[in-house]
Formats: C-alpha cells, sequence, structure tokens
C-alpha cells in the first residue's frame, strides 16, 4: 500500500504546486490590471459567490476520486431549492424545518443515484444523466414554474449576512472543506475510495465495502448539493425550478482543474479549493479587467486545457524516469 | 364507490374553470384594466413612486457618464436590438458612455455575478433586464447603496430595487392591438382561437384576460372558440394549430398566437394548409421569425414593440436621473426622438402603444 500512494502523494503536490504557482501569477497580474480586484471587500464577495460550487465539488472530489461521476447535482440542487419552497410556502411547514426537509431530499436523491448505481451496476455516467434530467422534470413539475418567494429577514443572513465580518457561507465551506479533507486525507474511508479508483475489482477482494462507500458519497453529493441549494436560495432570496442548471459543468471543471483523474484513484480536497477558488478569481478578474464575459469563458476554457497538459507532461516525465 | 368518487373529481375539475368569471382558458382572475375603444387615453390610477434611491447622490449632472447594461442574456437578435438602440442614445446625447455585458444564458445566477462584478469595477449608472424579479433585487440594492444609478427595461425587478423601470407595454395595450388587429382581418363578427404557452404563464395569462376584458367591450361581437396550451414548443405549437384548423373548419377566421414560438408556428400551420387569407394569424413574435409569412402575405400583422427604441428610452431615462430632470413624483420624462414619455404605476416608464409589424416596416428590423 505505502509503496504505491508514495509517488501518488508526490505527483499530485507537483500539480497542487502548479496550480499555486497559477494562482499567484493570476493574483499578481489581475491585481495590477484592475485596481478593484486586491480589496479585502472583492474577494470575501468572491468567497461568497463560489460557495455553492465550492460545497458540490468537496464530494464530487471523492466520487471522480472512485471512477464515478455525477451529472445530476444541479438538478438534485434545483430540487432541493424547490422543495423548501414547497415545504414552507405550501406545506406551511416552519422554515428550519421545511430547510431540513430539503436537506432530506437532496439527501434521498442522491441516495437513489448511489442505490441503482450499486444494485443495478448502471455506470454512475448513464444513472446521474437520467437522473439530471428526472429531478429536474420533478423540479419542475412539483413548483409548477411558479417561484417562492418572501422569506423571512433572518433567512437571508445565510446567503447574503456576514458573521465576523465574513460571508455567512464562507465560515460553512471552511468547515465542510476541513471535514472534507481530514476524511480523504487521514481515515480509513478516505484510503478506501482511492483504492476503489484504482482497481474496483482488487478493492472488493481487499474486503472493502465498495458498495456501502457508494452509497454513502452518492448520497454525500445529494446533501451537499441540498445544502448549497438552500444557501442559494436565502443568497437570492426567491426559489426557481431552473436553479442549478448547468452546475455541474462549473463543480466538474473546478475538480479536475484541481488535479483530480477521471479515471480515478488520483486527487485532494487541496488541489479542489485551489481549481475552484482559481475559477473564481480569474472569472472575477478578468470581468474587472474589462473582459467581456463570452471572452472569460473562453480563457476559463484555455486553463483548463493548458492545466491539464502540464500534468500529463509531469505524469508522463515521471513515468519515463521510472 | 370509486365511481362517486371519479364524479366527484370530475366535478371538482370542471368547477375550477367555471368559477373564474367565466374567462376563456388561459386567462389568469386578476382585475382587467380595459383600454378605450378609440384609443383615448382612459383615467389613470396615480400610483405613489414606489421605486428606490441610491444611497449618496452623485454630482454628475452634464457630465460623462459611464454605464453598463446587463440583459437578461447576451447573443441573441432582441438584446442586440436594445443595444443598438442604447449605442443611439449615447451617441446623440453625446455625455454617456455604454457598453453591454451579461451572460450567454438566460440564467439568474451569472447575471448577478455580472452585475456583482461591475459594482466593484464602479460604473456610474446600471441598466438591466431581469431574468428574475426578485433574485436579481439584491444585488441592485446594493448597487444603489454603493451610489450608482439603476434603471430597468424589458423585464422588472422589485420596485425598491431600481429606480425606473421603462415598460415596453402594458397588458392592456397589447390586449387591445391584438384584438384590434384581428377585428380589422376577420371582421366584427369573426370566431377565432389562440395558441398560448400554458394555462398558468403569467404574462400570456395576463394578456388574454385583458383581450377578453377589451373584446368583451369594444368587440362584442367576436366569438371565441378555445385556448390550446403548446409550452414554447414549435412542434406542439405546430400541430395544436393545425388540429384547430382541421377541428373548426370554415368556423375559424383567425387564430391568435401569445407567444414568439407560437405565433411563427400557427402561420406554418395556415400555409400548409393552403388556408392562406381565409384564417388570419395575428400575434406576439418576433419579426425575424415571422418575415417570410409576412412577405408571402399571409399573415398582415405581428404585435410587439420595438426594442430599438426601448433600449434607446432606457439611457435617455437613466441621462434625466443623472442630470436631476426625472425625480420621484414626476409625471414625464423627455427622450429624444420619442418624445415626453409618461410616467405610469409610480415608478415605470411607458414606452407607448405596442409597435405593429407589417409588410411595409418589417425589413427594418433584424432580430
Amino acid at each position: 500500500m505505502s509503496d504505491t500512494t508514495a509517488p501518488r502523494m508526490r505527483l499530485t503536490v507537483t500539480h497542487e504546486l502548479v496550480l499555486l504557482i497559477a494562482l499567484f501569477v493570476s493574483l499578481a497580474v489581475l491585481s495590477v490590471t484592475a485596481e478593484r480586484f486586491m480589496s479585502v471587500g472583492n474577494l470575501l464577495n468572491q468567497g461568497r459567490l463560489m460557495t455553492e460550487v465550492a460545497l458540490v465539488a468537496l464530494p464530487m472530489t471523492f466520487i471522480i476520486i472512485t471512477a464515478g461521476i455525477d451529472l445530476s447535482v444541479g438538478s438534485m440542487f434545483g430540487l432541493s431549492a424547490i422543495m423548501l419552497g414547497v415545504f414552507w410556502h405550501n406545506l406551511g411547514v416552519p422554515l428550519p424545518a421545511a430547510m431540513a426537509l430539503a436537506l432530506v431530499v437532496g439527501t434521498a436523491a442522491g441516495f437513489f443515484n448511489g442505490l441503482l448505481i450499486t444494485r443495478l451496476r448502471v455506470p454512475p455516467l448513464i444513472m446521474t444523466l437520467a437522473t439530471l434530467a428526472l429531478y429536474r422534470g420533478l423540479a419542475e413539475g412539483i413548483s409548477q414554474a411558479r417561484s417562492v418567494r418572501g422569506y423571512p429577514e433572518w433567512f437571508f443572513v445565510l446567503g447574503q449576512g456576514e458573521v465576523l465580518g465574513v460571508p455567512t457561507q464562507l465560515w460553512i465551506l471552511v468547515v465542510a472543506i476541513i471535514i472534507f479533507w481530514i476524511v480523504l486525507s487521514r481515515t480509513t474511508f478516505g484510503r478506501s475510495l482511492y483504492a476503489i479508483g484504482h482497481n474496483e475489482t482488487a478493492a472488493r477482494y481487499s474486503a472493502i465495502k465498495v458498495d456501502r462507500i457508494k452509497l454513502i458519497i452518492y448520497s454525500l453529493s445529494g446533501f451537499m448539493s441540498g445544502l448549497a441549494g438552500v444557501i442559494f436560495v436565502s443568497r437570492v432570496s426567491t426559489t426557481r425550478s431552473d436553479m442549478g442548471t448547468g452546475l455541474e459543468l462549473d463543480v466538474i471543471a473546478a475538480v479536475v482543474l484541481g488535479g483530480t483523474s477521471i479515471f480515478g484513484g488520483v486527487g485532494t480536497i487541496a488541489g479542489t479549493v485551489l481549481g475552484f477558488t482559481l475559477i473564481q478569481l480569474l472569472k472575477n478578474g478578468l470581468a474587472l479587467t474589462g473582459v467581456k464575459g463570452d471572452a472569460t469563458i473562453v480563457v476559463i476554457g484555455t486553463v483548463l486545457i493548458l492545466s491539464i497538459l502540464i500534468t500529463n507532461f509531469l505524469q508522463h516525465r515521471r513515468g519515463g524516469d521510472g | 364507490m370509486l365511481r362517486t368518487m371519479t364524479l366527484a373529481l370530475l366535478a371538482g375539475v370542471f368547477a375550477v374553470p367555471a368559477m373564474a368569471q367565466d374567462r376563456w382558458d388561459g386567462a389568469d382572475s386578476l382585475d382587467t384594466n380595459p383600454l378605450a375603444c378609440d384609443g383615448s387615453a382612459g383615467e389613470m390610477a396615480m400610483k405613489e413612486y414606489d421605486g428606490g434611491q441610491p444611497a449618496a447622490m452623485s454630482d454628475k449632472m452634464g457630465q460623462e457618464i459611464t454605464l453598463i447594461d446587463v440583459p437578461k442574456l447576451v447573443g441573441i437578435g432582441y438584446f442586440a436590438a436594445t443595444t443598438k438602440g442604447q449605442a443611439e442614445a449615447a451617441a446623440e446625447l453625446g455625455n454617456v458612455n455604454v457598453s453591454t455585458d451579461g451572460p450567454t444564458e438566460a440564467n439568474i445566477d451569472d447575471q448577478i455575478t455580472f452585475i456583482d462584478n461591475y459594482i466593484t469595477q464602479g460604473v456610474d449608472g446600471i441598466l438591466f433586464a431581469a431574468n428574475d424579479p426578485v433574485a436579481i433585487a439584491p444585488v441592485l440594492k446594493k448597487a444603489l447603496g454603493e451610489g450608482i444609478h439603476v434603471v430597468g427595461y424589458d423585464a422588472n425587478s422589485e420596485p425598491d430595487a431600481r429606480e425606473w423601470f421603462v415598460n415596453q407595454a402594458e397588458f392592456n395595450g397589447i390586449g387591445k392591438a391584438m384584438i384590434d388587429a384581428m377585428a380589422e382581418e376577420i371582421g366584427a363578427d369573426g370566431s377565432f382561437a389562440i395558441v398560448t404557452s400554458t394555462f398558468t404563464t403569467p404574462n400570456q395569462a395576463r394578456w388574454i384576460a385583458e383581450m377578453q376584458a377589451y373584446q368583451a367591450a369594444c368587440h362584442p361581437n367576436m366569438k371565441w372558440l378555445e385556448t390550446v396550451e403548446a409550452q414554447e414548443d414549435n412542434n406542439l405549437s405546430f400541430n395544436q394549430a393545425t388540429t384547430l384548423i382541421n377541428k373548426y373548419g370554415d368556423d375559424l377566421d383567425g387564430i391568435f398566437g401569445m407567444t414568439s414560438v407560437a405565433t411563427p408556428a400557427s402561420a406554418e400551420a395556415v400555409t400548409q394548409a393552403g388556408a392562406c387569407g381565409e384564417i388570419a394569424v395575428v400575434g406576439l413574435a418576433t419579426p425575424n421569425a415571422m418575415k417570410p409569412y409576412v412577405a408571402s402575405d399571409c399573415v398582415k400583422s405581428v404585435v410587439l414593440w420595438n426594442p430599438v427604441d426601448l433600449g434607446y428610452a432606457a439611457v435617455y431615462v437613466m441621462r434625466a436621473v443623472v442630470d436631476g430632470k426625472l425625480k420621484p413624483g414626476d409625471k414625464s420624462v423627455e427622450a429624444g426622438k420619442l418624445g415626453t414619455l409618461s410616467v405610469v404605476n409610480g415608478s415605470e416608464i411607458l414606452l407607448g402603444a405596442p409597435f405593429i409589424f407589417t409588410k411595409d416596416n418589417i425589413n427594418d428590423f433584424d432580430f
């Protein structure tokens, strides 16, 4: 075990270093080109804006490390948001309970993904592509395309308020990052994820409860999507059935940029954190520099391709050395 | 037992529409306010100014200002047309810089982020067309809080999140334009059907309710046959229109298209049925989609507003706000070539009567 983990550790550190350098270069360039970029207010605000993608990227890292994928996160996000509105507004459930129920709905949606993936051996790509459509359809059907508004003032603290000068949701994100980082790097559960990603059959023969672990991480993905959905509702103060459309692409881009291999077995939480931070700061910095929205997307795409090329180059060279 | 339950259920289903004062299907049950038949200005219920105000009034009176326009999305003809109007107004005024930037998809989150970034960057004014009236409100209030002027057009936000909103057409104005255009084509006692998106889509439901109120008052002998739902789906709209043509045969004189998808699809259905000239099509649609049918004389009038004028008016309103010429409580504003525009609903500026695209003018537009 230690023999195989050692080079992997070194490799991912290398990719993270590349990202860290990219991050500092971007920060340096952007703070020169956009005078208002490097202010505490702007950076904290960017933290607020990226929290939803970031929260979902954490469990996505777990899933992609096992060589899986969850395309339905945006739909689970939207479904949880809608159910929050339905429970509170249409069914008269008290708002705190409705928030809890929205998380339950998200978790249940993720559990259903995991159940069919493990029991029926449906490939995660197919299964979550199906539920991407299914959950979005449910959200639209249940809400009848009507928005729920008029949430009480205290609810907005979550998405629009501050605690000790820092956006509320950023605290939640920091706690989540620490938990996910510890679980992945310091627990048997975390090591099992790598084992599954490297070789699922071998993991099964090593008495790792592969199905149970998968069930947990897909449910976790649903839970975190639900949490992000609730925070988003609080940030924009309304519920709509089209919320979170396209979220899966932003999330997967952040995770992949962070060095997590789509083939499984490789990836860290630190990489993912660098990934979503870099994307958010690039988007913001370019906008402040005066780059139009469509050009910004082109830059993000280019950065993604470059980072993968660099990683591949490093991997290749390492392969040549060994 | 089962039968009684089914009957009770059916009775319930049929009782609901019957309770809604015998409205046409697809109309909402809100109060209507039909315009006078001859188009004279009716009694306007005056409403207190209900917009918001920027925190610190920056004094840029007569000075050069930089505006950012964040439409619902960029890259479509409609908002390219509003951008064109904004550029025209800026060129006329000479002391306004305006540029358009926004999401490539009509996404509330992206739009909020765009506005947020421009607040940080620092502009004098923000023009917007909201993807969601409530979701956009916090970020607009933030802009007001930083002393940035905020004016909306095309799609409103909550009133207190912006100073003014340029309203392209009121519901009763569209209702009147639609019914008048249809009456002219099919006569005072013609029969018509409606193809809408869904019965509960807010704008369409409001328009249909206003059309009914205006028809009852001004063209009482016209006959409504049926309203059908077609989502905003091209194929479904075509099929629904074809079904109407086959179902009613000679009894059907005209079809209303309530969406920019339903109108061209209905025109196509009439064309393919070889019923051009026998069945009129009147509806809301963008000129590009309707050009073939207008050129072939199958469709005579397309109702919409002029988005170039809409963007033009938005810039003039913003300039007037900055110059202190449009203040809460004012009743009108000067808008260049459009003349004097009146204030309605407290803090909205009405662009004017809807624009009718006909064979004579439709080729002047590209959206």
